[in-house]
């Protein structure tokens, strides 16, 4: 594989500024998420004659990720855990601004409520806000907020929605024809001549989602590769078998503007040995991460 | 002092040809030694045991660093930037991840992961440091009336981990675990270092630069 592998070394560097925040639920379902590119240097053109010709066609394929929005559930036992190290926290704490403050208010108040009071000792003016009063505000304003729910569980069973399952990352599959059967797979593309198998994989993307997804690619470099022949029908003399080399994309922007051409389904790991043939599975297992 | 009991070197003195003379030598010689042990032994143990440093004529005989040139000391290079690590085809150049926002502790945490992280890469670190804390005053209007009150200090916490190189193949992989593992309230970011990131962490010093504006005049 002479080839794709000279586009991949030959095509220049490219400096990425990657931009990644998380914060408490945001304006869709996904992070804020920036790239700008710095240099981008034309790839040079390998020449004709120095592309051996090999039997296996040549496919890029992108493993699109939505990253996890919120914070996993902590099982039982980490919640113990939780619990006890907030306990050990608190009683080997300091008192804070916040609790001195209360306890000489308390302390104020008893002494002017006591009988041998003398207004002169009261040095200083009188706050005009005592500090209960601002923790009964601070309380009020606690309850007014309301925070978005967690779970949804009608969200969490649609598979075609990117919004499901905040707590997981997703990978995103589509219907695909390989051959003469419709297959799930991860969205590919063949390989055509003078474009670098990242640009293929591009392309897969914008081929099988809508027009408002944007991704970011991690790098240059494919993170796996699957390679499977041809039914022994339609082997020839050129063509014994495909490869596909797949690349790791993080998800932007979850809005899609207008409806998707193929099927597509978000799935997490778990759910993918149910769509995904058994041979593909073992290979693309290996790269996501079910972190 | 003890050269009394001890004869002149009698091998060089009774050097002849004749080995058999030269045996009844060194049997005389031994002879004398344990003479001048036993006569040790009867006066006392004190010279015996004496240590012998400065008054031994082998005194510093192993000694060598004398011997060598003197090399000029460094002056201490703490402050030194370290060398930009330009990037080539393969590989990154030196690389900026900048780990930012407001609970400390979460923050310190990270970057002690992806520190650790790293190492267990084997990527190379090239520096690790803390840029200053910045502090935020939010101000709320009073319900009452016109003014504004300090209703709370947020301090943005950020910590740099420098990278000297990172290969081109293992940065997809690196990304995606630390993009996973990002605990909330935590902003990430991946930059390339510059002159101008290394001067930002020097404070200004306006004496020297009215100096200099005063010396350009």
């Amino acid at each position: 594989m002479a080839a794709p592998c000279r586009k991949m070394a030959s095509r220049s560097y490219s400096q990425l500024l990657c931009c990644f925040s998380r914060t408490a639920v945001g304006s869709g379902a996904c992070r804020r998420f920036s790239v700008t590119p710095i240099d981008r240097a034309t790839p040079r053109a390998s020449t004709a004659a120095d592309r051996a010709t090999s039997p296996w066609s040549l496919m890029a394929a992108v493993c699109l990720q939505r990253l996890p929005v919120i914070t996993a559930d902590c099982s039982p036992i980490e919640q113990r855990f939780k619990q006890m190290l907030q306990q050990m926290e608190l009683e080997k704490s300091m008192l804070s601004d916040h609790e001195l403050r209360l306890m000489e208010d308390a302390e104020r108040m008893s002494r002017r409520q006591a009988d041998d009071y003398d207004s002169d000792e009261d040095l200083g003016d009188q706050e005009i806000m005592m500090t209960q009063d601002l923790e009964d505000t601070w309380e009020q304003r606690l309850k007014n907020f309301q925070p978005a729910p967690r779970v949804r569980a009608d969200v969490d069973e649609d598979l075609t929605s990117v919004q499901r399952c905040l707590t997981d990352s997703l990978v995103l599959l589509a219907e695909q024809q390989v051959g003469a059967e419709k297959l799930w797979l991860l969205p590919q593309a063949a390989w055509q001549e003078g474009e670098t198998l990242r640009r293929t994989a591009e392309r897969a993307l914008d081929s099988m989602t809508a027009a408002g997804v944007r991704a970011t690619f991690l790098g240059n470099a494919p993170c796996g590769v699957y390679k499977y022949k041809l039914p022994k029908a339609a082997r020839t003399e050129s063509s014994v078998g495909v490869k596909v080399f797949f690349f790791k994309a993080i998800l932007v922007d979850g809005t899609p503007g207008s409806a998707p051409t193929a099927p597509l389904l978000w799935l997490k790991k778990s759910e993918l040995q149910k769509y995904l043939k058994p041979a593909y599975m073992m290979n693309v297992g290996r790269f996501i991460l079910n972190l | 002092m003890f050269e009394r009991f001890l004869p002149l070197d009698p091998l060089e003195a009774n050097c002849t040809d004749n080995p058999m003379l030269n045996c009844d030598v060194l049997l005389l010689h031994t002879v004398y030694v344990n003479m001048f042990l036993s006569f040790c032994f009867v006066s006392g143990t004190a010279a015996m045991n004496e240590r012998q440093y400065r008054d031994m004529p082998t005194h510093g005989i192993g000694r060598w660093r004398h011997l060598l040139l003197k090399q000029p000391k460094k002056k201490k290079d703490r402050n030194q930037q370290k060398e930009l690590v330009s990037a080539t085809d393969t590989a990154y150049g030196t690389l900026n991840v900048t780990v930012s926002g407001y609970d400390m502790t979460v923050v310190e945490h990270y970057s002690q992961y992806i520190h650790n992280f790293c190492n267990r890469l084997n990527i190379k670190v090239a520096d690790s440091y803390a840029l200053p804390t910045k502090s935020t005053e939010v101000l709320l209007m009073q319900e009452q009336g016109n003014k504004t009150y300090v209703d709370a200090v947020l301090k943005t916490h950020q910590r740099v981990i420098q990278l000297s190189s990172l290969n081109a193949s293992l940065c997809p992989v690196f990304m995606d675990v630390i993009l996973k593992n990002q605990p909330e309230g935590v902003q990430l970011s991946v930059q390339e270092h510059t002159e101008a990131d290394y001067q930002a962490r020097f404070k200004a010093r306006p004496e020297l630069e009215g100096l200099v504006a005063q010396i350009n005049q």
